[in-house]
């Protein structure tokens, strides 16, 4: 059998994979009007195909993205030398709701701020690759190829016996490398906010994939400045380093909100003492903030004295006067992005908008200029899905994971999202999307 | 120059039993350019061990947990201070005093502040010390001091509309005028001669080095303040704060004694 018979004998057991993942509870969460509905994330068997020598570009751009992303998180919450050589400005610092002030001085085991970092990128029907945004807090979504890979090796096994790609399953041993290596002594756990999060699946999965427990923020508790796993009989044992899926605000109530539930009190005091790491350090918004990434290959240039390999789609920020007067002279051909805003919101297309809507935006636009970036439209290549028997082209992105431990390592696979609506560009699985494996070819 | 003697005593009473609570306590008033600070004793109730550290705005604290029922929380904390060595703090690094020129939670400017700030910014002096010193008499003569209208998560915009409140509340509306002007400003607790509870004013950076000024006294800071913490408002340098499991309804009570070393 060819390669590309192989490939169609897996098609056909698209159903069967969709029925595991089912059975498995692959879902995803979405609250929309208040209410929390968990849905099935839609896995479409058309692999995205990556070549070999591709990749090994996108992993060259990646790890040098990444490399420049952790040193700015050590910069701003220490010297701030990028903002007193004014190559950003102060305002996308410290007016940026990602910024954290209580995060000033705390440095992270072995200085890494971004253990686990998901990139977002499409390529362009001009065949470049594009840098959509960084996600540096708590990127989801590697266990979605991971499991869809599994059950499609288990499905269709000619497939991967004919067609020689990178194994995706490595990313466990990847995460709990990256995650021991920070461990300041101790067990090693992810803590989820529990089955209500959008990403439970995930937590119970990579849990099990990698051996660390999988706790809740009551199973953890501090003491003479350590973190401690109280066990059901009462048994505690020290924690050394903790894959929190819950965000920085509700992690510490006696730090941050005081309201969370969710966290454990003084475990930010903890940290601050260097008695555990926490992936990813908590203050991680300041650097993927939308605003923040028109800045990041002169990031790359600043820190590490070297071009960017990977291209940032072409971003205006109206904060520069200049900027604004492209924005304003090119609006119906322009993306704009609220930079407090993630998941696919906030995001509006000047030529979607009417006459009105227009007007009430650029009002807007022109009174808080920082809250916005414009970029040009990527006119993304499409890829093909199968519905309902046809094959049919759909937009998509590809999310990258970046594990950093000694050195940072781009896992050979990846999420590829699809927007189901043939109208939309936005991809984000919080927007009803589905997903894709994604082939790194191996030769 | 004062010698000054303080005892700082804040208890919380419970209806009910509490099983399990968190505390972090930041006052504990620090050697700095205008004062010294010796003899200072801490004493919990009950007695629980507790952990010693500081925050990010270099406030030093002391937090841990209990987990035997209690009724009732207190510390006390005592000391001495020599006050008004200098009429100015020493910022350790003044590059990295940009975040508090940029207004953060409680000191938020609304529609009613900026529009206050257009009216009272036209007739100032050009030197931020003056103008700061203009801006806390013209806040003086327009808010009123009055107990009992605000509570501790009133923004510098709510406290301004109700045109009344306490020094909290006159320290973040003065931070948030002052940071309308681009003046660095950050919030400072302490204690005062005579206050009997803690106390709240401002710090503003003028020329590399900060000036304590108390707008609910309409004065620069004299030697009749001790500094305990700061941060950029309220919620940073919180001299206590707790979460409980149970309690019931909750009594606080809060006596300050300072006053001059006979």
């Amino acid at each position: 059998m060819d390669e590309r018979m192989s490939r169609l004998e897996l098609l056909q057991h698209t159903d069967a994979v969709n029925e595991l993942l089912a059975r498995y509870g692959v879902k995803f969460g979405i609250y929309k009007n208040n209410e929390f509905r968990e849905q099935l994330f839609p896995f479409d068997a058309i692999p995205r195909v990556i070549e070999c020598e591709e990749f090994a570009f996108l992993e060259r751009g990646l790890k040098q993205r990444v490399i420049a992303l952790n040193l700015f998180l050590k910069d701003i919450y220490s010297k701030k030398q990028i903002v007193m050589d004014k190559v950003v400005p102060e305002d996308f610092i410290f007016a940026s709701s990602g910024y954290m002030a209580e995060c000033e001085g705390a440095m992270p085991p072995k200085g890494i701020y971004s253990h686990i970092s998901g990139i977002d990128l499409v390529k362009g029907k001009d065949g470049e690759w594009y840098i959509l945004e960084d996600n540096l807090r708590v990127p989801s979504g590697a266990s979605y190829p991971m499991i869809a890979r599994e059950f499609c090796r288990r499905s269709s096994p000619n497939t991967f016996h004919d067609n020689h790609l990178e194994d995706n399953r490595n990313y466990a041993a990847l995460l709990r490398r990256t995650m021991d290596y920070v461990n300041t002594g101790g067990h090693t756990v992810i803590l989820t906010p529990g089955r209500y999060n959008a990403a439970y699946f995930e937590h119970s999965y990579l849990a099990e994939k990698t051996g660390a427990h999988l706790v809740n923020g009551s199973e953890l508790m501090v003491e003479d400045d350590k973190l401690y796993y109280v066990a059901v009989d009462g048994r505690r044992e020290r924690v050394g380093a903790v894959y929190r899926r819950i965000s920085d605000e509700y992690l510490d109530p006696m730090n941050f909100k005081p309201e969370s539930l969710i966290g454990i009190p003084h475990i930010y005091d903890v940290f601050r003492k260097g008695n555990v790491a926490l992936i990813n350090a908590p203050g991680n918004g300041v650097a993927d903030d939308k605003g923040i990434y028109y800045f990041v290959p002169k990031m790359i240039q600043y820190y590490l004295n070297e071009e960017p390999i990977l291209s940032n789609a072409p971003t205006y920020l109206p904060f520069y006067e200049e900027d604004m007067q492209y924005v304003l002279a090119h609006f119906d051909e322009l993306v704009l992005k609220d930079v407090a805003e993630a998941g696919g919101y906030g995001v509006v297309f000047g030529r979607s908008m009417s006459k009105a809507q227009k007007e009430e935006f650029i009002a807007l636009l022109k009174k808080e200029p920082r809250r916005f970036i414009a970029q040009e439209i990527i006119d993304f290549q499409d890829l093909d899905i199968l519905e309902e028997g046809s094959v049919i082209p759909r937009k998509a992105d590809l999310r990258a994971f970046v594990l950093m431990a000694e050195e940072p390592v781009v896992w050979k696979s990846g999420l590829t999202r699809f927007s189901r609506n043939p109208d939309s560009f936005i991809v984000n699985s919080s927007q009803g999307g589905g997903f894709k494996d994604t082939w790194v070819l191996s030769q | 120059m004062k010698r000054l003697k303080f005892d700082y005593f804040m208890k919380i009473d419970y209806s009910e039993a509490v099983s399990l609570c968190h505390f972090t306590i930041k006052c504990f008033p620090q050697n700095t350019k205008r004062q010294r600070v010796e003899g200072v004793s801490i004493a919990l109730s009950p007695a629980v061990p507790y952990s010693i550290g500081a925050d990010s705005f270099g406030n030093r604290q002391i937090y841990g947990r209990d987990d035997i029922a209690h009724h009732s929380f207190s510390f006390r904390i005592t000391g001495k201070a020599r006050t008004g060595l200098s009429a100015w703090e020493e910022d350790a690094d003044v590059d990295q005093t940009a975040v508090f020129r940029y207004p953060h939670g409680l000191n938020q400017a609304g529609e009613s502040l900026r529009a206050y700030h257009d009216k009272i910014g036209k007739e100032l002096p050009e030197d931020v010390y003056g103008k700061s010193l203009c801006i806390m008499h013209r806040l003086y003569q327009d808010f009123t001091y009055e107990k009992g209208i605000t509570d501790m998560n009133t923004t510098a915009e709510e406290a301004f509309c109700l045109g009344k409140g306490v020094c909290q509340d006159y320290a973040h509306i003065l931070i948030a005028l002052l940071q309308m002007e681009r003046i660095p400003a950050r919030y400072v607790t302490g204690m005062l001669i005579g206050e009997g509870a803690s106390h709240a004013w401002v710090e503003v950076l003028h020329e590399g080095r900060w000036y304590g000024l108390d707008p609910t006294n309409d004065s620069p800071v004299t030697d009749a303040h001790i500094r305990i913490g700061a941060g950029r408002e309220a919620s940073d340098c919180l001299i206590n704060r707790g979460i409980m499991h149970g309690g019931g309804t909750q009594v606080q009570t809060i006596e300050v004694i300072v006053s001059e070393e006979d």
